[in-house]
């Protein structure tokens, strides 16, 4: 008999990390190997409460463990907020089409997130420094409302800054708001866009973030002259089966679930209501 | 195509004897309009043979309103379904590409399907708001079904498509070859039930549906006034035998998990709703517009096949008197870009 595809993985969560006053990542640990590529996303299961997709934000080179990390904003995120070591919580997929990496090769990478929009990104980022050789260069532009928003606060503003020496990698930060602490740059996040060190001819760019922000982020990248089949974006709809049956996620015919959830601007530009 | 001949009389009584050993859904009249029941010695007399498709879509027999996924349903029982349409026969082509022929199955779809013996009718009597000509289906079934009956005078026509229909008949004397003068009974009634559907459906115009591609700004269907008339009941998505949309419900407990599918409807305003409160159809006219769009663009991507088979539920069960194809006119004849 076929598997069936809405029976989710147990995993036991190991740990639940506060990242900021909003977002937590859940460590969990699959009972069987889960494995998936960056861009690709999971169903997650809070046992009695209800399931919603996310992207894992770890590294898919990371076969122990598998990490979310999750805005508190609905009934689902609530939940996963509270959850505590050693619940059990389940997870099925990985669906939809990753970040095509192949076609990133001898090409300078820009990476664009805001926000919660950081966690697909993260999983891109430590996979591409796994693969680094592969790439001219990376540039890793980030942007939160203040500081305190900021998630991954200790890889971010240390260990990952720490790779820059080592591979061909360079941050540019900002908030939109800063405090008397701040030393990086302020203004929302498409001012990391200004002055781009960057041969944009030679570059591809992957943005993920709210709505707005992907909005004025791929207008940006457009008059600085990245083209629309260089430009991935992340997009986010209602879903519920995760496979392509239930057309909740539909953007015109493209089910983000399945021909998602990464899609170049290229392939959107002409369809309805983009910008949810 | 094995065509046999069946008095009405003998149909009866063959049907009769089925009883005992299937359980048997067909459409009987309930006051002028025909609902599904099951079958049993009382109302075999009220099916309904010579009229058009039951107020209810095949599609609740394969995909009902609500159903286990997980665990999956492991005993599901063997039923034999009278009165499918043409309509709803086309119908399950798309249901068939959604639930069973995609990289992802189904868990309970396939099983079912097999389980059903599906026994469809020609429509003798369209009603007014079928419109299967508008979109190149015939008030008779062609395919997709186990056994066809075709009401003539005195009884039916009994096309044979599958070796399960065929040994449902099995070597019962009471049916025998169709002559050549019941067979012209049958095709005269056929071209003059398309000949009512095409009277019917005159003033209408689908001709150019392909350009409704053209049409997804909401700003075209804010003129079409029939629209204000529509209150997000969702009636149109759950009488289609094409729509699809569900929604999974989590009842797990603890470790064991147990998942729900129920109907969904992209005309309700939380359908698309995300957590953060985003929708991508925030309005009325954005909702509306996304049945037609998904019936005849979205889903002809997808699957090859256009999404409405002309059942013309969505306009017999509209509380709000919305007629599609006094809409999909107006729309096509670019009233809207003036």
């Amino acid at each position: 008999m076929d598997k069936n595809i809405y029976e989710p993985i147990k995993c036991v969560v190991v740990d639940n990390i506060v990242e900021s006053p909003t977002i937590n990542t859940i460590v969990l640990k699959p009972e069987k190997n889960f494995s998936f590529l960056a861009g690709q996303f999971a169903s997650l299961t809070v046992p009695g409460v209800g399931e919603a997709p996310f992207t894992p934000s770890s590294s898919p080179f990371d076969k122990e463990k598998l990490e979310f990390t999750v805005m508190k904003i609905g009934r689902v995120t609530e939940k996963i907020h509270q959850l505590k070591i050693g619940d059990i919580v389940g997870v099925r997929g990985p669906y939809g089409k990753p970040y095509p990496l192949e076609k990133f090769k001898d090409k300078e990478v820009l990476l664009v997130g805001g926000g919660v929009g950081l966690a697909p990104i993260r999983a891109l980022f430590l996979a591409l420094v796994e693969t680094y050789k592969n790439y001219k260069k990376i540039v890793f532009c980030c942007g939160a409302k203040t500081p305190q928003d900021y998630i991954y606060k200790n890889q971010l503003f240390s260990d990952w800054q720490k790779l820059c020496e080592k591979i061909p990698l360079s941050f540019r930060i900002t908030v939109d708001k800063k405090d008397e602490k701040w030393k990086y740059m302020e203004g929302v996040v498409t001012v990391t866009l200004d002055n781009l060190d960057m041969d944009i001819k030679n570059s591809i760019a992957v943005v993920c973030g709210p709505p707005i922000m992907m909005k004025f982020t791929t207008l940006k990248l457009l008059e600085i002259g990245f083209t629309p089949e260089n430009i991935y974006l992340s997009m986010e709809r209602k879903m519920y089966c995760g496979v392509g049956h239930c057309r909740h996620c539909l953007i015109g015919e493209l089910f983000v679930c399945k021909d998602g959830p990464v899609f170049t601007y290229e392939e959107l530009k002409d369809k309805p209501d983009i910008w949810a | 195509m094995e065509r046999l001949y069946i008095e009405f009389k003998n149909w009866q009584s063959f049907l009769k004897g089925k009883l005992q050993e299937n359980k048997i859904y067909a459409p009987v009249d309930n006051d002028g309009i025909s609902f599904y029941e099951i079958i049993d010695e009382k109302n075999i007399e009220k099916i309904v043979y010579d009229k058009a498709r039951p107020v209810e879509p095949f599609k609740i027999f394969l995909f009902p309103f609500k159903e286990k996924v997980v665990p999956e349903i492991l005993n599901l029982e063997k039923i034999v379904v009278l009165g499918v349409s043409s309509c709803d026969l086309k119908g399950i082509e798309i249901l068939d590409n959604v639930f069973k022929e995609g990289e992802y199955k189904d868990p309970n779809y396939k099983k079912r399907k097999e389980n059903i013996m599906v026994i469809s009718f020609d429509c003798i009597q369209p009603y007014s708001t079928c419109f299967c000509s508008l979109v190149d289906v015939n008030p008779y079934p062609e395919k997709n079904f186990d056994l066809n009956l075709s009401k003539i005078e005195n009884g039916f026509i009994v096309e044979i498509g599958t070796e399960k229909g065929k040994n449902f008949i099995g070597k019962d004397t009471r049916f025998y070859q169709a002559n050549e003068n019941q067979l012209k009974n049958m095709k005269e009634n056929r071209e003059k039930a398309i000949k009512k559907v095409e009277e019917i459906n005159n003033e209408f115009d689908f001709k150019k549906r392909e350009n409704l591609k053209e049409f997804h700004y909401k700003e075209y269907w804010e003129k079409i006034k029939d629209i204000e008339n529509c209150v997000s009941c969702g009636s149109c998505t759950f009488n289609c035998p094409t729509c699809v949309c569900f929604l999974l419900e989590d009842t797990s407990e603890r470790d064991f998990f147990k998942k729900i599918k129920v109907w969904d409807s992209c005309q309700f305003p939380g359908y698309a709703r995300m957590a953060s409160g985003a929708t991508p159809r925030p309005t009325l006219y954005e909702r509306f517009a996304n049945r037609y769009l998904c019936k005849y663009w979205y889903m002809v991507e997808n699957f090859g096949i256009l999404g409405c088979t002309g059942c013309g539920r969505c306009i017999s069960g509209c509380i709000g008197k919305i007629d599609k194809r006094k809409v999909m006119t107006e729309i096509l004849r670019e009233k809207v870009k003036t």
